[in-house]
């Protein structure tokens, strides 16, 4: 017997791609959430309306990653002393690396 | 700018009641996003063994980002636990509340930090500074300037 | 019976008394007998036997007195003798007999009775006619008796008509002349009136009645009217004749009207009644007055106050009508708008509104709100309703009352709010007009500005809310207190829809939101801006991705926390399905290099050839399907926990997915759980019927969790939060559960809900009830 494939309509969740390796077995349904308001990255920050490309994420060298605008709140603060929330050592963005396995 | 307290109270009333309050931990009051009270006492071995203390947390509308106000709740009722660093009017000289605060804390987090500032605790006493502190005590204690003189907690 | 053979006695003998006759008795002073008929004599003989001695006694002073004035002195005797003739002659004229007898000669009654005037005897006169009269009732009983004989044997309205006719001939023949002046005249009508009622049977008013009807409309009968009202009987049946009428239009719009509902009927019958009924009471009226002592004062008048009540008799059983059919005219609207039009302008004169509202709920409970009806009907029922109603009451009263246990059963209903938000997003909707669906949300506010305002209707209860500007939709969205339940049910209804669509055309869907935004508001709607959004960013990228690297795939990528619930299993897709997912995959990370795609691998279609040793399938197939066919590509048999294990899914899933196979004869089930592929055909051997006896677990999840399921779901979550509650805070009331319930995300119950989830939760022993606080049971 010989399929072929003529067409395919699929349907796929796009998920920020946090440099955590998931697979289906993995995925339980749990999202990872931004430490800050604690919402799923998926979603968007407290802030806004729209996920995706207009509510980003953002990555520091410590490879912490919040919702850019989140970061940007704490970082702008004197308290903050610009330290990545989860470690205290001085927030640097990272330059993503497109995974391209 | 708006608040973002409400949606992340949100989170963490949910899961504060949903089984996931730290042992020792009970939420007595949280019937707004300003201001919540809940009970502490340490478990297992400690000076404060049997002890029950209320802690209250006040939020600003920017919280997570501004730390909240925590402190004793001392009236008829309940007590500020005698230790170094909690004056006898509640007020707490704890680093994470200052300027080691971060918006990954939560009321979780500051109720377990507490609980193990109190556990690994060896002398019950007052911070030798505590009646001056009281006498003059802003009534917010994130208004004084502590001196962290015990980096641990 | 021969009405013939008992009709008045025919004349023995001519007989008659002369005036000549009686003056020659009076001048000859004679005592001889006067010439008389034997009938004639005995009566009046008798009239005086039967005086009663009073009278007697009264009528011989008289005499003495009148005799001593005509005498002037002459013999007594003679003058006594005199009057005595002239008594007898006016009395005997005066005396009804049998008409079968000759008249006598009006001229010497009259002379006769002037005698006795001038005797001043005039009043004893009219006092032995009154009595007289009542006397020949025999007479007429006689015809009576044989003409109802007949009527009772043969039901044939000719003999009640002989019978009217005879009555009058009676009449006619005992009426005094006209010359002997209006004191008889009046005495005759009074009298002979009512002793022909007493003499008439029981039955009598029947017969009439029948009559009656026979001739409505029909003018041939010159005589019947005029003859009735002489017998006085349009008078004493006048409601007889109504009531016939009053039939007549009940049969009328009988034979017309039940379930024509397409025309309007009313103005038809007004037409019939003017046309036949009423111009014929007219005709028959005038003629029945035609002889001036007869004349019917006013008839017009009577007639058009008649007419009036036979128009509110019309309205009066058109209302009864429309109303007991008013259910099956809601059903028919807009067939029906003719008949709506009617009951109307019926009710406009008849006051049956309060009938209606009984009539049209009752209706309702026992046709529509029960469990065998579908919601949809029940909502379209109650749209119709609404159209309805408004048409035939345009300020919402009858709605109002008729609705409120439509509305109340709807919202028990848990599929009412789905099969709404289907009417909206118009899945095959006739719910909602288009034109309507475009209006904005109205909200009922009295603008007491507004020129055009008008007071509350009086029968409108405390509790009215006047509803005069809201559409269909905002009556059929406020059947629940909050837009919340619509709009999260809509994101489900657009979810299947959406993701069912694959020619890229979401044209309709962008305007149904829009149309809803107008309605609910943009917050409301905001995220199924982002569902609309995904779609719309999804065809971008993927025609992008095509550019580039063309692949036989088509994605659609959502958000996934903007959409409803995906029922997300995982499969692994074996072979080519995976190559060509991750080809399409690393294609996407090109674009969008900072996200990754996660399949859903139960939604979406697959379009597949499949060439076989001796037969080619092109099937659209779901994924799942898509994926075992492929595994049978691989290897020609597989067992259930094989398979199931190779995708990493569940056995009950694979096993459904299998029997599109199965029913395909591409795959057979050669043992249970054991299956090969048929490169070749095989002849049926009944072996399928292995298959189908086994039954196979359901797994019918749709694709999209429904919003009940949900809820479900949501209230189970809600429970270990208000179960935190009550342990931390102590007992609360519901109010308060309620209001700290509202502070979590999600929340959207009622407190009526609330109270009746806590109570279901009481009855498990969860929870307790005390002095209206409730408290965790340890």
């Amino acid at each position: 017997m010989k399929v072929t494939v003529k067409a395919w309509h699929a349907i796929a969740e796009w998920r920020w791609d946090t440099g955590q390796q998931s697979t289906p077995d993995t995925d339980d349904g749990e999202d990872d959430v931004c430490g800050i308001c604690r919402l799923p990255f998926e979603a968007c920050c407290p802030a806004c309306k729209v996920p995706g490309d207009d509510c980003p994420l953002i990555w520091g060298e410590c490879t912490h990653v919040f919702h850019m605008h989140c970061l940007l709140k704490w970082i702008s603060t004197p308290a903050s002393k610009a330290q990545c929330p989860m470690d205290r050592r001085p927030w640097v963005n990272a330059e993503r690396k497109v995974n391209l396995n | 700018m708006a608040a973002i307290a409400p949606r992340r109270l949100t989170k963490e009333l949910k899961e504060l009641t949903m089984g996931e309050c730290p042992a020792g931990v009970q939420l007595l009051q949280s019937a707004d996003f300003e201001t919540w009270v809940l009970s502490l006492e340490v478990l297992g071995e400690s000076l404060y063994k049997g002890e029950v203390f209320a802690l209250r947390f006040r939020f600003e509308p920017q919280y997570p980002i501004a730390s909240p106000e925590v402190t004793f709740i001392v009236d008829d009722k309940f007590k500020a636990p005698i230790h170094p660093h909690v004056y006898s009017n509640g007020h707490i000289c704890a680093s994470i509340l200052g300027h080691e605060w971060s918006p990954v804390l939560g009321v979780a987090s500051v109720c377990i930090t507490l609980q193990s500032m109190l556990a690994s605790c060896k002398k019950r006493e007052r911070p030798p500074d505590n009646d001056r502190y009281v006498r003059t005590a802003p009534a917010s204690p994130k208004k004084s300037r502590f001196h962290y003189d015990d980096d641990t907690v | 019976m021969d009405v013939d053979a008992s009709s008045p006695r025919r004349p023995t003998a001519p007989r008659g008394l002369g005036f000549a006759e009686v003056h020659t008795l009076v001048d000859d002073d004679s005592t001889r007998e006067p010439a008389r008929t034997p009938v004639g004599f005995t009566v009046t003989s008798e009239r005086f036997t039967h005086c009663p001695p009073a009278f007697k006694h009264a009528v011989q002073e008289s005499w003495r007195d009148a005799v001593q004035q005509l005498n002037g002195g002459r013999q007594p005797v003679t003058i006594l003798n005199a009057f005595g003739k002239a008594w007898e002659i006016a009395t005997a004229y005066l005396t009804p007999k049998d008409i079968a007898l000759p008249q006598q000669d009006i001229a010497v009654v009259k002379a006769a009775v002037d005698y006795v005037a001038a005797a001043q005897m005039g009043p004893a006169l009219l006092k032995f006619y009154d009595e007289s009269l009542s006397r020949q009732i025999p007479f007429l009983e006689r015809e009576i008796d044989a003409y109802m004989a007949a009527w009772e044997s043969s039901r044939d309205v000719a003999t009640v008509r002989k019978l009217v006719a005879r009555l009058f001939e009676w009449g006619r023949a005992w009426a005094p002349a006209v010359e002997l002046g209006g004191a008889f005249d009046g005495i005759f009508y009074t009298t002979f009136k009512s002793n022909l009622h007493i003499a008439l049977p029981p039955s009598f008013p029947e017969a009439f009645v029948y009559l009656v009807q026979s001739t409505i409309g029909d003018l041939s009968d010159t005589d019947l009217f005029k003859e009735l009202h002489m017998l006085g009987m349009l008078d004493r049946y006048e409601a007889l004749v109504a009531s016939v009428v009053c039939e007549q239009i009940e049969r009328q719009i009988e034979t017309l009207c039940p379930g024509k509902w397409d025309e309007p009927r009313l103005p038809e019958l007004r037409h019939w009644l003017g046309d036949k009924v009423v111009a014929w009471l007219m005709e028959q009226y005038s003629r029945a007055g035609t002889s001036a002592s007869n004349s019917i004062p006013g008839h017009n008048v009577i007639v058009q106050e008649a007419a009036d009540r036979f128009d509110f008799h019309i309205c009066k059983t058109m209302c009864d009508l429309r109303t007991s059919e008013i259910f099956d005219m809601i059903v028919d609207y807009p067939d029906s708008m003719p008949a709506l039009l009617d009951l109307k302008e019926c009710m406009q004169r008849v006051d049956q509104r309060a009938h209606l509202v009984t009539t049209l709920r009752r209706l309702n409970k026992r046709r529509l709100l029960h469990p065998g009806a579908d919601t949809k009907d029940i909502l379209s029922q109650y749209v119709s309703t609404i159209k309805c109603l408004r048409v035939i009451d345009p300020p919402g009263v009858l709605l109002f009352k008729v609705a409120d246990p439509i509305r109340r059963y709807l919202r028990e209903r848990p599929d009412t709010i789905r099969t709404i938000v289907a009417g909206l997003v118009g899945e095959g909707s006739d719910l909602i007009d288009e034109t309507e669906a475009n209006a904005p949300m109205q909200t009922a506010v009295e603008d007491y500005s507004d020129p055009n305002w008008e007071p509350e209707p009086i029968d409108a209860g405390p509790d009215f809310r006047t509803n005069k500007p809201s559409d269909v939709i905002s009556t059929l969205v406020s059947i629940y207190d909050s837009k919340d339940l619509f709009v999260k049910e809509l994101q489900v209804l657009l979810a299947e829809r959406l993701l069912a669509i694959t020619d890229g055309n979401y044209e309709r869907e962008l305007r149904n939101i829009e149309i809803l935004k107008l309605r609910f508001g943009e917050s409301a709607l905001q995220v199924c801006e982002i569902m609309l959004k995904d779609m719309t960013d999804s065809k971008r990228l993927d025609q992008r991705i095509h550019s580039t690297n063309p692949s036989v795939l088509h994605s659609t990528v959502i958000s996934k926390h903007f959409w409803p619930a995906l029922n997300a299993r995982g499969i692994k897709m074996p072979g080519q399905l995976q190559e060509i997912l991750k080809a399409y995959e690393r294609s996407y990370i090109l674009q969008r290099p900072d996200k990754r795609l996660h399949w859903i691998p139960h939604l979406g279609t697959v379009k597949l050839e499949i060439q076989l040793k001796d037969r080619r399938h092109e099937v659209d197939a779901a994924p799942m399907e898509a994926a075992i066919i492929e595994l049978f590509s691989q290897k020609e048999t597989w067992t259930l926990d094989e398979l199931a294990t190779s995708l990493g899914s569940e056995a009950a899933v694979v096993r459904k997915a299998l029997s599109k196979w199965l029913d395909m004869r591409v795959v057979r089930e050669d043992s249970p759980h054991a299956y090969r592929l048929l490169e070749e055909a095989e002849e049926d051997d009944g072996q399928t019927g292995l298959r189908e006896a086994t039954p196979i677990a359901e797994d019918e999840r749709p694709a999209v969790i429904s919003l009940q399921q949900q809820q479900a779901e949501q209230m189970r979550v809600f429970w270990r939060f208000i179960q935190g509650m009550l342990t931390n805070v102590g007992p609360m009331s519901t109010e308060r559960i309620q209001g700290m319930l509202k502070l979590a995300p999600g929340y959207d119950r009622t407190v009526e809900q609330l109270a009746i989830f806590l109570d279901s939760a009481r009855r498990e022993g969860l929870v307790d009830a005390k002095d209206g606080v409730w408290k965790i049971v340890k």
